[in-house]
Protein backbone atom coordinates (compact mmCIF):
# COMPACT_ATOMS: atom_id res chain seq x y z
CA UNK A 1 0.00 0.00 0.00
CA UNK A 2 1.38 3.50 -0.88
CA UNK A 3 1.75 5.55 1.96
CA UNK A 4 -0.13 8.62 1.16
CA UNK A 5 0.74 10.61 4.27
CA UNK A 6 4.78 10.33 3.61
CA UNK A 7 4.19 11.65 -0.12
CA UNK A 8 0.90 14.23 1.26
CA UNK A 9 3.02 16.32 3.92
CA UNK A 10 5.23 17.34 0.89
CA UNK A 11 2.76 19.00 -0.63
CA UNK A 12 0.68 22.52 0.01
CA UNK A 13 -3.22 21.69 -0.54
CA UNK A 14 -4.71 24.70 -2.51
CA UNK A 15 -8.70 24.68 -1.71
CA UNK A 16 -10.85 27.46 -3.47
CA UNK A 17 -10.48 29.46 -0.56
CA UNK A 18 -7.70 28.52 1.55
CA UNK A 19 -4.11 26.77 1.63
CA UNK A 20 -3.71 23.93 3.69
CA UNK A 21 -1.11 21.95 5.12
CA UNK A 22 0.98 24.94 5.49
CA UNK A 23 4.39 24.29 7.59
CA UNK A 24 7.58 21.90 7.08
CA UNK A 25 7.70 18.81 9.47
CA UNK A 26 10.71 17.45 8.44
CA UNK A 27 12.15 18.08 12.33
CA UNK A 28 13.66 15.55 14.57
CA UNK A 29 10.87 14.22 17.12
CA UNK A 30 7.75 15.32 14.86
CA UNK A 31 7.16 11.83 13.09
CA UNK A 32 8.20 8.87 15.62
CA UNK A 33 10.25 6.71 14.48
CA UNK A 34 11.58 8.88 11.79
CA UNK A 35 15.06 10.55 11.78
CA UNK A 36 14.69 14.23 10.51
CA UNK A 37 17.57 15.27 12.20
CA UNK A 38 20.10 17.44 9.69
CA UNK A 39 22.20 14.66 7.44
CA UNK A 40 24.68 16.31 5.25
CA UNK A 41 24.53 13.13 2.90
CA UNK A 42 20.91 12.77 3.43
CA UNK A 43 20.77 16.31 2.03
CA UNK A 44 23.18 15.87 -0.87
CA UNK A 45 21.47 12.78 -1.81
CA UNK A 46 17.87 14.82 -1.82
CA UNK A 47 19.21 17.73 -3.54
CA UNK A 48 18.81 19.00 -7.45
CA UNK A 49 19.20 21.47 -9.05
CA UNK A 50 18.39 22.43 -12.70
CA UNK A 51 18.63 25.41 -14.51
CA UNK A 52 15.52 25.72 -17.48
CA UNK A 53 17.30 29.27 -18.77
CA UNK A 54 20.18 31.72 -18.76
CA UNK A 55 20.84 34.95 -20.38
CA UNK A 56 22.59 37.81 -19.94
CA UNK A 57 20.58 39.33 -18.10
CA UNK A 58 17.69 37.04 -16.76
CA UNK A 59 17.72 32.97 -15.25
CA UNK A 60 15.17 30.67 -14.60
CA UNK A 61 16.22 27.62 -11.99
CA UNK A 62 15.00 25.19 -9.77
CA UNK A 63 16.17 24.27 -6.22
CA UNK A 64 14.63 21.00 -5.22
CA UNK A 65 15.16 19.51 -1.71
CA UNK A 66 15.68 22.47 0.53
CA UNK A 67 13.33 24.55 2.99
CA UNK A 68 11.64 27.51 2.43
CA UNK A 69 13.76 29.53 5.14
CA UNK A 70 16.76 28.53 2.82
CA UNK A 71 15.62 29.09 -0.31
CA UNK A 72 13.82 32.51 1.14
CA UNK A 73 17.06 33.32 2.58
CA UNK A 74 19.14 33.45 -1.07
CA UNK A 75 16.29 35.80 -2.17
CA UNK A 76 16.24 37.81 0.09
CA UNK A 77 20.34 38.18 0.04
CA UNK A 78 20.45 38.45 -3.90
CA UNK A 79 17.91 41.25 -3.41
CA UNK A 80 19.34 43.11 -0.47
CA UNK A 81 23.01 41.93 0.13
CA UNK A 82 24.65 41.61 -3.08
CA UNK A 83 27.19 44.46 -3.61
CA UNK A 84 27.15 46.68 -6.61
CA UNK A 85 28.56 49.71 -7.98
CA UNK A 86 26.32 52.59 -8.14
CA UNK A 87 27.00 56.38 -8.57
CA UNK A 88 26.63 57.73 -4.97
CA UNK A 89 28.38 61.81 -5.30
CA UNK A 90 27.67 63.88 -8.05
CA UNK A 91 29.23 67.41 -8.36
CA UNK A 92 27.33 69.04 -10.60
CA UNK A 93 29.42 72.04 -12.19
CA UNK A 94 27.06 73.04 -15.15
CA UNK A 95 23.59 72.16 -15.55
CA UNK A 96 21.15 74.70 -17.42
CA UNK A 97 18.28 71.59 -18.11
CA UNK A 98 15.10 71.94 -16.86
CA UNK A 99 15.85 68.81 -14.99
CA UNK A 100 16.91 69.93 -11.27
CA UNK A 101 20.52 69.38 -9.67
CA UNK A 102 19.06 66.80 -7.10
CA UNK A 103 16.58 65.03 -9.48
CA UNK A 104 19.38 64.88 -11.99
CA UNK A 105 21.85 63.42 -9.20
CA UNK A 106 18.88 60.82 -8.28
CA UNK A 107 18.53 59.76 -11.45
CA UNK A 108 21.92 59.19 -12.13
CA UNK A 109 22.49 57.26 -9.04
CA UNK A 110 19.75 54.60 -10.04
CA UNK A 111 21.60 53.73 -13.39
CA UNK A 112 22.85 50.39 -13.39
CA UNK A 113 26.46 50.26 -13.55
CA UNK A 114 28.61 47.26 -15.09
CA UNK A 115 31.89 46.37 -13.16
CA UNK A 116 33.43 43.97 -11.28
CA UNK A 117 32.41 44.35 -7.55
CA UNK A 118 35.36 42.03 -6.52
CA UNK A 119 37.95 44.50 -7.45
CA UNK A 120 36.90 47.15 -5.14
CA UNK A 121 36.18 47.85 -1.43
CA UNK A 122 33.73 49.64 0.70
CA UNK A 123 33.68 53.22 0.85
CA UNK A 124 33.62 54.08 4.25
CA UNK A 125 31.12 56.48 4.57
CA UNK A 126 30.62 57.18 7.86
CA UNK A 127 34.57 58.15 9.03
CA UNK A 128 34.94 61.93 8.23
CA UNK A 129 38.56 61.74 7.63
CA UNK A 130 38.08 58.70 5.14
CA UNK A 131 39.47 59.73 1.04
CA UNK A 132 38.40 57.97 -1.17
CA UNK A 133 41.50 56.21 -3.67
CA UNK A 134 40.96 54.09 -6.81
CA UNK A 135 40.78 50.89 -4.44
CA UNK A 136 37.20 52.36 -3.64
CA UNK A 137 36.45 54.98 -5.84
CA UNK A 138 35.06 55.15 -9.37
CA UNK A 139 35.02 58.60 -11.10
CA UNK A 140 32.92 58.97 -14.13
CA UNK A 141 32.58 62.09 -16.32
CA UNK A 142 29.30 63.25 -18.24
CA UNK A 143 28.95 66.62 -20.16
CA UNK A 144 26.47 67.30 -22.82
CA UNK A 145 25.36 69.99 -24.74
CA UNK A 146 22.67 71.07 -27.10
CA UNK A 147 22.94 72.64 -30.23
CA UNK A 148 20.65 74.48 -33.08
CA UNK A 149 21.04 71.74 -36.34
CA UNK A 150 21.68 74.20 -38.94
CA UNK A 151 21.33 71.79 -41.66
CA UNK A 152 17.66 70.83 -40.06
CA UNK A 153 15.18 70.88 -43.23
CA UNK A 154 12.98 74.00 -43.00
CA UNK A 155 9.21 72.96 -41.47
CA UNK A 156 10.67 70.06 -39.55
CA UNK A 157 9.56 69.75 -35.93
CA UNK A 158 11.00 66.59 -34.79
CA UNK A 159 13.61 67.53 -31.71
CA UNK A 160 15.95 64.87 -33.06
CA UNK A 161 15.98 66.75 -36.35
CA UNK A 162 16.05 69.89 -35.43
CA UNK A 163 19.04 70.29 -32.52
CA UNK A 164 21.73 67.83 -32.11
CA UNK A 165 21.86 66.44 -28.85
CA UNK A 166 18.82 67.12 -27.82
CA UNK A 167 19.02 63.76 -25.28
CA UNK A 168 21.29 62.40 -23.30
CA UNK A 169 21.81 58.94 -22.83
CA UNK A 170 23.42 56.74 -20.62
CA UNK A 171 25.73 55.92 -23.49
CA UNK A 172 27.59 59.74 -23.03
CA UNK A 173 28.87 58.72 -19.32
CA UNK A 174 32.53 58.22 -19.40
CA UNK A 175 35.08 56.01 -17.26
CA UNK A 176 37.87 58.09 -15.59
CA UNK A 177 40.41 55.05 -14.82
CA UNK A 178 42.26 56.34 -11.41
CA UNK A 179 45.35 55.12 -10.17
CA UNK A 180 45.45 51.67 -11.01
CA UNK A 181 41.95 51.00 -12.35
CA UNK A 182 42.71 51.18 -15.90
CA UNK A 183 44.57 47.57 -15.12
CA UNK A 184 41.99 46.57 -13.31
CA UNK A 185 38.54 47.32 -15.47
CA UNK A 186 40.47 46.65 -18.83
CA UNK A 187 37.18 47.10 -20.20
CA UNK A 188 36.38 50.02 -18.63
CA UNK A 189 33.27 50.82 -16.60
CA UNK A 190 29.74 51.98 -17.97
CA UNK A 191 26.20 51.56 -17.65
CA UNK A 192 24.85 48.55 -18.44
CA UNK A 193 21.95 49.57 -20.54
CA UNK A 194 23.60 52.83 -22.96
CA UNK A 195 19.94 53.67 -23.97
CA UNK A 196 18.65 54.97 -20.48
CA UNK A 197 17.55 58.85 -20.78
CA UNK A 198 19.24 60.92 -18.55
CA UNK A 199 17.75 64.05 -19.48
CA UNK A 200 16.28 66.23 -22.61
CA UNK A 201 17.78 69.34 -23.91
CA UNK A 202 17.35 72.27 -26.18
CA UNK A 203 19.71 74.67 -27.86
CA UNK A 204 21.93 76.52 -25.41
CA UNK A 205 21.47 73.73 -22.52
CA UNK A 206 24.37 71.89 -20.68
CA UNK A 207 25.35 69.53 -18.29
CA UNK A 208 28.77 68.93 -16.77
CA UNK A 209 29.33 66.98 -13.64
CA UNK A 210 31.67 64.14 -12.17
CA UNK A 211 30.28 60.85 -10.52
CA UNK A 212 31.74 59.11 -7.88
CA UNK A 213 30.50 55.33 -7.81
CA UNK A 214 30.94 53.57 -4.45
CA UNK A 215 30.39 49.61 -3.59
CA UNK A 216 26.74 49.13 -1.36
CA UNK A 217 23.64 46.87 -0.60
CA UNK A 218 20.76 47.21 -1.32
CA UNK A 219 19.60 47.60 2.08
CA UNK A 220 20.97 50.86 1.74
CA UNK A 221 19.26 52.15 -1.58
CA UNK A 222 17.76 50.42 -4.22
CA UNK A 223 19.82 51.58 -6.58
CA UNK A 224 22.67 49.48 -5.46
CA UNK A 225 20.49 45.95 -5.76
CA UNK A 226 21.88 43.94 -8.35
CA UNK A 227 18.45 42.08 -9.64
CA UNK A 228 15.38 43.72 -10.73
CA UNK A 229 13.38 41.14 -9.68
CA UNK A 230 14.45 37.98 -7.49
CA UNK A 231 11.80 35.59 -7.01
CA UNK A 232 10.28 31.97 -6.73
CA UNK A 233 7.38 29.99 -6.37
CA UNK A 234 6.51 26.50 -5.63
CA UNK A 235 6.14 23.37 -8.70
CA UNK A 236 2.11 23.12 -8.70
CA UNK A 237 0.53 20.04 -8.48
CA UNK A 238 -2.69 19.13 -10.44
CA UNK A 239 -4.42 15.80 -9.06
CA UNK A 240 -7.29 13.86 -11.25
CA UNK A 241 -9.13 11.82 -8.45
CA UNK A 242 -11.63 9.03 -9.66
CA UNK A 243 -12.21 7.33 -13.09
CA UNK A 244 -11.25 9.63 -16.11
CA UNK A 245 -12.50 13.18 -17.53
CA UNK A 246 -14.07 12.61 -20.85
CA UNK A 247 -15.86 14.00 -23.82
CA UNK A 248 -17.09 17.89 -23.17
CA UNK A 249 -16.32 17.45 -19.23
CA UNK A 250 -12.35 16.81 -20.79
CA UNK A 251 -13.06 19.96 -22.53
CA UNK A 252 -13.98 22.35 -19.97
CA UNK A 253 -11.90 20.49 -18.02
CA UNK A 254 -8.50 21.64 -19.77
CA UNK A 255 -10.10 25.29 -20.71
CA UNK A 256 -9.71 25.55 -16.50
CA UNK A 257 -5.98 25.87 -16.76
CA UNK A 258 -3.43 28.10 -19.43
CA UNK A 259 -2.82 26.54 -22.47
CA UNK A 260 -0.20 23.23 -21.71
CA UNK A 261 -1.07 22.51 -18.43
CA UNK A 262 -3.88 20.04 -19.59
CA UNK A 263 -3.68 17.36 -22.41
CA UNK A 264 -6.50 15.14 -23.99
CA UNK A 265 -5.32 11.72 -25.31
CA UNK A 266 -6.58 9.38 -27.58
CA UNK A 267 -9.32 7.99 -25.68
CA UNK A 268 -10.71 11.47 -25.17
CA UNK A 269 -9.34 11.83 -21.24
CA UNK A 270 -7.74 14.91 -19.90
CA UNK A 271 -4.40 14.13 -18.24
CA UNK A 272 -2.05 16.47 -16.57
CA UNK A 273 0.64 17.42 -19.42
CA UNK A 274 2.89 19.73 -18.08
CA UNK A 275 1.68 21.27 -14.08
CA UNK A 276 4.78 23.44 -13.78
CA UNK A 277 2.93 25.86 -16.49
CA UNK A 278 0.05 26.29 -13.95
CA UNK A 279 -0.69 29.81 -12.82
CA UNK A 280 -2.65 28.49 -9.82
CA UNK A 281 -5.80 30.57 -10.56
CA UNK A 282 -8.10 28.10 -8.88
CA UNK A 283 -10.64 27.96 -11.70
CA UNK A 284 -10.89 24.64 -11.78
CA UNK A 285 -12.30 24.60 -8.18
CA UNK A 286 -15.03 27.40 -9.12
CA UNK A 287 -17.32 24.44 -11.28
CA UNK A 288 -19.39 22.43 -9.26
CA UNK A 289 -18.95 19.43 -11.78
CA UNK A 290 -15.33 19.23 -10.75
CA UNK A 291 -15.69 19.38 -6.67
CA UNK A 292 -14.12 15.88 -5.91
CA UNK A 293 -12.41 15.31 -8.83
CA UNK A 294 -9.31 17.40 -8.45
CA UNK A 295 -6.65 18.41 -5.62
CA UNK A 296 -4.61 21.34 -6.65
CA UNK A 297 -1.52 21.60 -4.25
CA UNK A 298 2.35 22.76 -4.52
CA UNK A 299 5.42 20.70 -3.67
CA UNK A 300 6.92 22.17 -0.43
CA UNK A 301 10.19 21.39 -1.47
CA UNK A 302 10.73 22.68 -5.31
CA UNK A 303 11.16 26.32 -5.72
CA UNK A 304 11.17 27.40 -9.12
CA UNK A 305 13.73 30.89 -9.11
CA UNK A 306 13.00 33.93 -11.49
CA UNK A 307 16.05 36.04 -11.59
CA UNK A 308 16.25 39.39 -13.53
CA UNK A 309 19.86 40.81 -13.58
CA UNK A 310 19.75 44.93 -14.11
CA UNK A 311 23.03 44.16 -16.13
CA UNK A 312 25.65 44.91 -13.31
CA UNK A 313 26.19 41.14 -13.24
CA UNK A 314 24.84 37.73 -14.94
CA UNK A 315 22.00 36.26 -12.93
CA UNK A 316 23.84 32.78 -12.34
CA UNK A 317 26.83 35.01 -10.69
CA UNK A 318 24.28 36.50 -8.48
CA UNK A 319 22.67 33.50 -7.06
CA UNK A 320 26.17 32.40 -6.41
CA UNK A 321 27.26 35.56 -4.70
CA UNK A 322 24.33 34.92 -2.40
CA UNK A 323 25.11 31.40 -1.66
CA UNK A 324 28.44 32.45 -0.90
CA UNK A 325 27.36 35.44 1.03
CA UNK A 326 24.74 33.58 3.76
CA UNK A 327 27.77 31.48 4.03
CA UNK A 328 30.04 34.09 4.91
CA UNK A 329 27.50 35.10 7.12
CA UNK A 330 27.57 32.41 9.24
CA UNK A 331 31.32 32.02 9.32
CA UNK A 332 31.87 35.94 11.06
CA UNK A 333 29.19 34.58 13.74
CA UNK A 334 31.73 31.36 13.71
CA UNK A 335 34.45 33.32 14.48
CA UNK A 336 33.09 34.67 18.00
CA UNK A 337 34.04 32.99 20.98
CA UNK A 338 30.61 32.46 23.06
CA UNK A 339 31.94 30.06 25.83
CA UNK A 340 34.24 32.93 28.38
CA UNK B 1 31.63 103.40 12.76
CA UNK B 2 28.23 104.89 14.38
CA UNK B 3 25.11 106.01 12.24
CA UNK B 4 25.81 109.35 13.08
CA UNK B 5 29.24 109.58 11.56
CA UNK B 6 28.23 107.92 8.67
CA UNK B 7 28.18 110.18 5.50
CA UNK B 8 26.65 108.58 2.95
CA UNK B 9 28.63 109.22 -0.60
CA UNK B 10 27.52 111.15 -2.90
CA UNK B 11 29.00 111.72 -7.44
CA UNK B 12 29.79 115.56 -6.75
CA UNK B 13 31.81 115.13 -3.32
CA UNK B 14 35.38 113.14 -3.51
CA UNK B 15 35.24 112.00 -0.03
CA UNK B 16 34.02 108.88 -0.72
CA UNK B 17 36.90 106.34 -2.02
CA UNK B 18 34.74 103.92 -3.51
CA UNK B 19 32.30 106.51 -5.70
CA UNK B 20 35.38 108.21 -6.90
CA UNK B 21 37.30 104.76 -8.32
CA UNK B 22 33.36 103.35 -9.17
CA UNK B 23 33.07 106.35 -11.99
CA UNK B 24 36.29 105.61 -14.11
CA UNK B 25 36.69 101.69 -13.83
CA UNK B 26 35.48 100.13 -16.67
CA UNK B 27 32.30 98.10 -15.87
CA UNK B 28 32.71 94.25 -16.36
CA UNK B 29 31.11 92.74 -19.53
CA UNK B 30 28.51 90.07 -18.58
CA UNK B 31 27.74 87.79 -21.08
CA UNK B 32 24.42 86.33 -21.76
CA UNK B 33 22.33 83.62 -23.94
CA UNK B 34 19.99 84.67 -26.08
CA UNK B 35 16.89 82.71 -24.87
CA UNK B 36 15.40 82.29 -28.24
CA UNK B 37 18.52 80.70 -30.79
CA UNK B 38 20.79 80.21 -27.75
CA UNK B 39 24.11 82.73 -28.88
CA UNK B 40 25.89 83.90 -26.39
CA UNK B 41 25.98 88.13 -26.43
CA UNK B 42 28.32 90.36 -24.36
CA UNK B 43 26.95 93.13 -23.45
CA UNK B 44 27.90 96.29 -21.68
CA UNK B 45 26.02 98.96 -19.49
CA UNK B 46 24.68 101.06 -22.19
CA UNK B 47 24.00 98.43 -24.82
CA UNK B 48 20.83 97.99 -25.66
CA UNK B 49 19.23 94.50 -24.53
CA UNK B 50 19.00 92.35 -27.91
CA UNK B 51 20.48 89.47 -29.40
CA UNK B 52 22.96 90.28 -31.83
CA UNK B 53 22.32 87.32 -33.59
CA UNK B 54 18.59 87.01 -33.94
CA UNK B 55 17.43 90.64 -32.83
CA UNK B 56 15.68 88.46 -30.13
CA UNK B 57 14.65 91.08 -26.70
CA UNK B 58 14.80 88.25 -24.12
CA UNK B 59 18.22 87.09 -22.70
CA UNK B 60 19.08 84.89 -19.83
CA UNK B 61 22.31 85.47 -17.36
CA UNK B 62 24.27 82.12 -17.40
CA UNK B 63 24.68 79.76 -14.53
CA UNK B 64 27.12 79.92 -12.06
CA UNK B 65 30.19 78.18 -12.56
CA UNK B 66 30.20 77.19 -8.80
CA UNK B 67 30.60 73.38 -8.46
CA UNK B 68 27.20 71.98 -6.24
CA UNK B 69 27.81 68.53 -4.50
CA UNK B 70 24.52 66.59 -4.43
CA UNK B 71 23.72 62.39 -2.90
CA UNK B 72 22.49 60.61 -5.12
CA UNK B 73 19.45 59.13 -3.44
CA UNK C 1 36.60 70.32 -7.12
CA UNK C 2 36.21 67.85 -4.80
CA UNK C 3 38.90 65.41 -3.71
CA UNK C 4 39.38 63.18 -6.56
CA UNK C 5 40.31 59.35 -6.15
CA UNK C 6 43.53 59.64 -5.54
CA UNK C 7 45.70 57.75 -7.55
CA UNK C 8 48.99 58.68 -5.72
CA UNK C 9 48.40 57.92 -2.22
CA UNK C 10 46.55 54.41 -3.53
CA UNK C 11 49.63 53.54 -4.95
CA UNK C 12 52.20 54.79 -2.49
CA UNK C 13 50.52 52.46 -0.03
CA UNK C 14 49.49 49.88 -2.01
CA UNK C 15 52.36 47.74 -0.83
CA UNK C 16 52.67 48.38 3.02
CA UNK C 17 49.80 48.30 4.45
CA UNK C 18 47.82 45.69 2.72
CA UNK C 19 50.48 42.91 4.06
CA UNK C 20 49.13 44.12 7.53
CA UNK C 21 45.29 43.37 6.66
CA UNK C 22 43.36 40.53 7.61
CA UNK C 23 42.31 37.49 5.28
CA UNK C 24 38.98 38.69 5.43
CA UNK C 25 39.65 42.16 3.33
CA UNK C 26 41.64 40.41 1.30
CA UNK C 27 39.05 38.43 -0.12
CA UNK C 28 35.92 39.79 -2.29
CA UNK C 29 34.27 43.10 -0.56
CA UNK C 30 30.68 40.74 -1.07
CA UNK C 31 31.65 38.96 1.74
CA UNK C 32 31.19 42.13 4.06
CA UNK C 33 27.74 43.51 4.71
CA UNK C 34 28.71 46.05 7.28
CA UNK C 35 29.51 49.36 6.01
CA UNK C 36 33.26 49.69 7.95
CA UNK C 37 34.18 46.23 6.98
CA UNK C 38 35.14 45.53 9.87
CA UNK C 39 33.29 43.05 12.31
CA UNK C 40 31.51 44.79 15.12
CA UNK C 41 33.25 42.94 18.38
CA UNK C 42 29.17 42.94 19.71
CA UNK C 43 27.83 41.38 16.65
CA UNK C 44 26.80 38.00 18.70
CA UNK C 45 25.96 38.18 22.74
CA UNK C 46 24.64 36.45 25.21
CA UNK C 47 21.51 38.00 26.68
CA UNK C 48 20.90 37.63 30.20
CA UNK C 49 18.83 34.87 31.81
CA UNK C 50 20.15 31.96 30.31
CA UNK C 51 20.36 28.63 32.09
CA UNK C 52 23.02 28.02 34.63
CA UNK C 53 24.12 24.81 33.03
CA UNK C 54 24.06 26.49 29.76
CA UNK C 55 21.31 24.35 27.76
CA UNK C 56 19.05 27.53 27.46
CA UNK C 57 19.86 30.50 26.36
CA UNK C 58 18.93 33.74 24.23
CA UNK C 59 21.45 35.40 21.77
CA UNK C 60 20.91 38.41 20.14
CA UNK C 61 22.54 38.99 16.92
CA UNK C 62 23.40 42.35 15.47
CA UNK C 63 22.72 44.01 11.82
CA UNK C 64 21.03 40.44 10.97
CA UNK C 65 17.37 40.08 9.99
CA UNK C 66 14.77 37.20 8.73
CA UNK C 67 17.61 36.27 6.17
CA UNK C 68 20.08 35.09 9.05
CA UNK C 69 17.08 34.22 11.64
CA UNK C 70 14.89 31.97 9.67
CA UNK C 71 17.58 29.71 7.87
CA UNK C 72 19.69 29.51 11.36
CA UNK C 73 16.67 28.74 13.45
CA UNK C 74 15.45 25.58 10.83
CA UNK C 75 19.16 24.18 10.90
CA UNK C 76 19.26 24.82 14.52
CA UNK C 77 15.80 22.71 14.64
CA UNK C 78 17.17 20.23 12.98
CA UNK C 79 19.47 19.25 15.43
CA UNK C 80 18.05 16.20 17.80
CA UNK C 81 19.21 17.62 20.47
CA UNK C 82 17.57 21.02 20.80
CA UNK C 83 14.19 20.92 22.31
CA UNK C 84 13.51 24.41 20.92
CA UNK C 85 14.48 27.05 18.71
CA UNK C 86 13.06 30.55 17.40
CA UNK C 87 13.67 33.83 16.63
CA UNK C 88 12.31 36.99 16.91
CA UNK C 89 13.43 40.78 15.55
CA UNK C 90 11.83 42.35 18.48
CA UNK C 91 11.39 46.14 17.07
CA UNK C 92 11.67 46.77 13.49
CA UNK C 93 13.35 49.67 13.55
CA UNK C 94 16.54 48.11 15.60
CA UNK C 95 18.80 45.86 13.29
CA UNK C 96 18.88 42.83 15.47
CA UNK C 97 17.50 39.27 15.93
CA UNK C 98 17.12 37.26 18.85
CA UNK C 99 17.43 34.00 19.26
CA UNK C 100 16.49 31.12 21.75
CA UNK C 101 17.97 27.64 21.77
CA UNK C 102 16.65 25.68 24.43
CA UNK C 103 18.26 21.98 24.35
CA UNK C 104 17.06 18.48 25.90
CA UNK C 105 20.09 18.73 28.11
CA UNK C 106 22.97 17.09 25.99
CA UNK C 107 24.61 19.82 24.79
CA UNK C 108 24.83 23.45 25.55
CA UNK C 109 22.72 25.90 23.77
CA UNK C 110 26.33 27.73 22.51
CA UNK C 111 26.85 24.42 20.74
CA UNK C 112 23.69 23.93 19.57
CA UNK C 113 24.50 27.09 17.66
CA UNK C 114 27.89 26.18 16.74
CA UNK C 115 26.29 23.21 14.75
CA UNK C 116 23.56 25.35 13.41
CA UNK C 117 26.32 27.26 11.90
CA UNK C 118 28.74 24.29 10.51
CA UNK C 119 25.82 23.03 9.21
CA UNK C 120 24.38 25.75 7.27
CA UNK C 121 27.84 26.20 5.69
CA UNK C 122 27.68 22.64 4.57
CA UNK C 123 24.81 23.21 2.93
CA UNK C 124 25.67 26.50 1.36
CA UNK C 125 28.83 24.95 0.05
CA UNK C 126 27.08 21.81 -1.39
CA UNK C 127 24.77 23.83 -3.23
CA UNK C 128 27.03 26.41 -4.96
CA UNK C 129 29.19 23.56 -6.07
CA UNK C 130 25.82 21.99 -7.47
CA UNK C 131 25.12 24.98 -9.33
CA UNK C 132 28.19 25.65 -10.58
CA UNK C 133 28.11 22.00 -12.01
CA UNK C 134 24.41 22.61 -13.43
CA UNK C 135 26.10 26.14 -15.27
CA UNK C 136 29.04 24.93 -16.48
CA UNK C 137 27.55 21.39 -17.77
CA UNK C 138 25.71 24.22 -20.15
CA UNK C 139 22.21 21.94 -20.28
CA UNK C 140 19.83 24.78 -20.62
CA UNK C 141 18.55 27.31 -22.84
CA UNK C 142 20.34 30.56 -23.93
CA UNK C 143 17.33 32.09 -24.71
CA UNK C 144 14.05 33.54 -22.82
CA UNK C 145 10.89 31.59 -23.25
Amino acid sequence: MVDYSKIRRNVVGIEHDRVTNVSSTDFPGYYPGEDHSWNLDKFKENFRSHISYLTDLSCSFDLIGVDSSIANAFRRIMIAEVPTLAVEYVYIENNTSIIQDEVLAHRLGLIPLKANPDYLRWFKKDDPDFEPTDYDTVVLHLSAKCTTNSNAPPGSTDPKVLYNGANVYASVIQFEPQGRQSEWFPDGIAPANPDVLIAKLRPGQEIDLTMHCILGIGQDHAKFSPVATASYRLLPTIEIIGPPLTGELAQKFKSCFPKGVVGINSKGEAYVKDARKDTVSREVLRHPEFEGRVKLGRLRDHFIFNVESTGAMTPDEIFIKSVQLLKKKCQILRKFDLRT
Amino acid sequence: MNRESFVPPTSQTSSGAAAAGRAFQPVQAITYLCASCAAPNTLNRSDPVRCKECGHRVLYKQRTRRMVQFEAR
Amino acid sequence: MPSAANENEAAGSSDVPQAKEEVVDEEMAGGEFEFDGEIDPNKIQILPGASEDGTAASFRILKEDHTMGNALRYMIMKNPDVEFCGYSIPHPSEAAVNLRIQTYGDITAIQALEKGLDDLMDLCDHIESEFRKEVEAGDYSTVEP
